[in-house]
């Protein structure tokens, strides 16, 4: 094989890790976004607070209290990030979006998030403190090789673990009454409230599972970004990015576009310098929005007169 | 020239306007104001004197440098209070990136005078031109977008400007920052002596002084018609566009000002800090202002004044709780719109309509 050819491919990889990281934090944002018009910005510091609920639950309790190997503690540290994730979905349900849900104003529900963010965010400050924790996930030591090929036990955890998560949301979505009842809700709420079926409790599930997807990511980024009580905030905003690139609420244009800028970055990292990450990102959003303000694959909207 | 001008409502009849449209009652004030009071517009100069005071004995109520450090501060929060404010509250348009534009006018500045050794006061309009400059490229997204869309466009902006702030090290050295940036020059004002505006109660002075003329602009500008079509396009940007205003023009004229009177504001920064770092225009600087307008009473003359006033002194007065103070901006912020979504300036007014009622009975 030739060389070139195993450097695209090694950077299509671990663009494809990356993607998945950003996939999983995307999709809570476009899940909320498709079931009731709404962007939780707070979503960004459940994603940190799921980094260091991941943290403290794989390097204190699990290791120290319940004596489990490391690769079994930090396992286990996914689950208490979801579980952070999901209460943390529930509480800005029952604070904000629940009380704002019925008047009508598109943008004090997200107003009142970045209020939120603002809050976790310095309230994590304040607790944590700004220095960097360093958060060793057993599998990134593990190599692997396939060829001329390299990757971390870690990074092929985090592309199952998304695959799973995409795959079980897609089989609640098309195979499950619930599921299909929220995708009612979506298409028509006051229809779907008609039908007989309780809006109320959907769109709070709905944001509790988009929730514990933040708090998943968080423990999978954990050992991959640096820790600290702004982790959320630097991913949050690609994440943004990727929502709008693949059209607001639409769950496949969300996971294409999140594996494309993976990929966009890692080869922005191998021939620009990883500096620019951020700047070529944000430049093709601003191309994109200019180009198709709608992104990839347009949301249906109608214009109310 | 279609579009050109906006529909011109007689002032008399603006305020019922406003009343009629039902989504006005989220933004505007509750009209509880007397007819009389709609036709004859009370005396504003005493308000303006009354500011001007405020402002001459403030330095002499707050001694030491470091409260009338935060004087200075609290000055040049107010006037990105107000620019952030004319883009989201009196046109509509959800920008979350005003920060970068105070970063352009203290970048521009900066290295225009140290760079390439510009007068301070060459430099400034210098800056406001560029920063509006930047604004108006922000417009022609906004020109096409709405709601969460600009919202996260402008987000996406900031990051833009703030990445070009770290990578450009030729001109903005990068992380490294700008270091030992001077005030501006003393001033020598007749009688009044020379102004030395390394003393901070001096610099509070020139920076509070431009904000009560940008205030009083603003204030102008927003009861003329123009005023009111940038109004309009708040409320309804479709009713606005079949009235025949141009929704693009006036987004970008909204956009392009408050991006010009945050790179004003940013002029002054730099030199009061004596440092320059991109991390001081990180997107959280964005937020803050934003609390700032929403705190105060979004698309309200005063309450964004207000707003900053109130979220710059209460974090010091907060000291005694180390670094849990600055959730004071994120509780602020989320009560606000979550209770009091008019702002300090609506709940006054709630209060005083409720005084007056129980004068009568």
């Amino acid at each position: 094989m030739p060389d070139i050819l195993a450097l695209v491919l090694q950077q299509t990889l671990n663009g494809v890790y990356l993607g998945c990281l950003y996939v999983l934090v995307a999709l809570g944002l476009t899940l909320i976004y498709g079931v009731m018009n709404q962007i939780n910005f707070a979503h960004a510091d459940f994603v940190t607070i799921g980094a260091f609920t991941a943290f403290f639950s794989a390097s204190r309790l699990a290791t120290h209290v319940l004596g489990l190997p490391d690769a079994t503690a930090y396992l286990l540290s996914i689950f208490f990030a979801m579980g952070a994730g999901a209460l943390l979905g529930y509480l800005i349900n029952a604070a904000v979006f629940a009380p704002l849900r019925d008047r009508g104003d598109e943008l004090r529900p997200l107003i009142a998030t970045i209020g939120v963010s603002v809050l976790l965010e310095n309230g994590q400050l304040a607790l944590f403190g700004p220095i960097p924790y360093s958060f060793d996930s057993p599998f990134t030591q593990h190599t692997l090789r396939l060829g001329k090929i390299f990757f971390s036990a870690q990074s092929l955890l985090v592309v199952v673990v998304a695959a799973l998560a995409i795959g079980g949301l897609h089989a609640f979505m098309r195979h499950t009454y619930l599921g299909k009842a929220l995708r009612a809700v979506s298409q028509d709420r006051e229809t779907a409230g008609l039908m007989g079926i309780n809006e109320r409790y959907l769109i709070g599930l709905t944001i509790v599972i988009a929730s514990a997807l933040a708090g998943l990511a968080g423990a999978l980024l954990g050992p991959v970004i640096v820790l600290t009580p702004f982790a959320g905030s630097s991913v949050i905003v690609k994440a943004f990015a990727i929502v709008i690139i693949g059209g607001f609420g639409n769950m496949e244009g969300t996971i294409i576009a999140g594996i494309l800028v993976g990929i966009i970055e890692a080869f922005t990292v191998q021939y620009l310098g990883s500096g620019l990450i951020d700047l070529v990102v944000f430049v093709l959003l601003l191309a994109m929005l200019a180009v198709r303000p709608t992104g990839l694959i347009a949301e249906r909207r109608e214009e109310n007169v | 020239m279609s579009g050109a001008l906006p529909p011109l409502t007689p002032p008399e009849r603006a305020p019922s306007a406003a009343a009629a449209s039902p989504v006005a009652a989220s933004h505007a004030l509750p009209s509880s104001e007397p007819a009389e009071r709609v036709l004859r517009p009370p005396l504003r100069w005493p308000g303006y004197v009354a500011a001007l005071l405020l402002i001459a004995l403030l330095p002499f109520a707050l001694k030491g440098a470091y409260w009338q450090g935060i004087l200075v501060v609290c000055a040049m929060n107010v006037l990105l209070a107000m620019s952030l404010n004319l883009v989201i509250g009196d046109c509509g348009q959800l920008n979350l990136g005003q920060s970068a534009f105070f970063a352009i006018g203290a970048y521009v500045s900066t290295v225009l005078l140290k760079s390439h050794g510009w007068p301070f006061w060459w430099a400034v309009p210098a800056a406001i031109l560029a920063a509006g400059a930047l604004g108006l490229l922000l417009a022609a997204f906004a020109a096409r977008l709405r709601g969460h869309y600009l919202g996260i466009a402008s987000l996406g902006f900031a990051v833009i400007v703030y990445q070009v702030l770290v990578n450009w090290e030729s001109v903005t050295q990068g992380v490294r920052g700008i270091y030992g940036i001077r005030p501006p020059p003393p001033m020598t004002l007749g009688p009044l002596g020379v102004i030395e505006f390394s003393n901070p109660a001096h610099l509070f002075y020139l920076v509070a002084l431009i904000a009560l003329l940008v205030y009083g602009v603003l204030d102008n500008l927003m009861r003329s018609p123009v005023g009111e079509t940038l109004r309009s396009i708040r409320e309804d940007e479709i009713s606005a566009a079949s009235l025949g205003v141009n929704p693009a023009r006036w987004k970008a004229f909204s956009v392009g000002l408050g991006a010009a009177i945050a790179g004003l504001a940013g002029c002054f920064y730099p030199g009061f800090v004596g440092t320059l770092v991109p991390d001081a225009f990180s997107i959280v600087e964005s937020f803050t202002m934003l609390a700032m307008v929403i705190v105060g009473g979004l698309g309200t003359r005063v309450g964004p004044v207000i707003g900053a006033v109130v979220l710059t002194f209460l974090p010091e007065l907060l000291r005694d709780f180390g670094d849990w103070r600055l959730m004071v901006y994120g509780i602020a912020l989320t009560l606000c719109v979550l209770f009091m979504p008019g702002g300090m300036v609506q709940a006054w007014q709630l209060v005083r309509a409720r005084w007056a009622r129980q004068g009568v009975h």
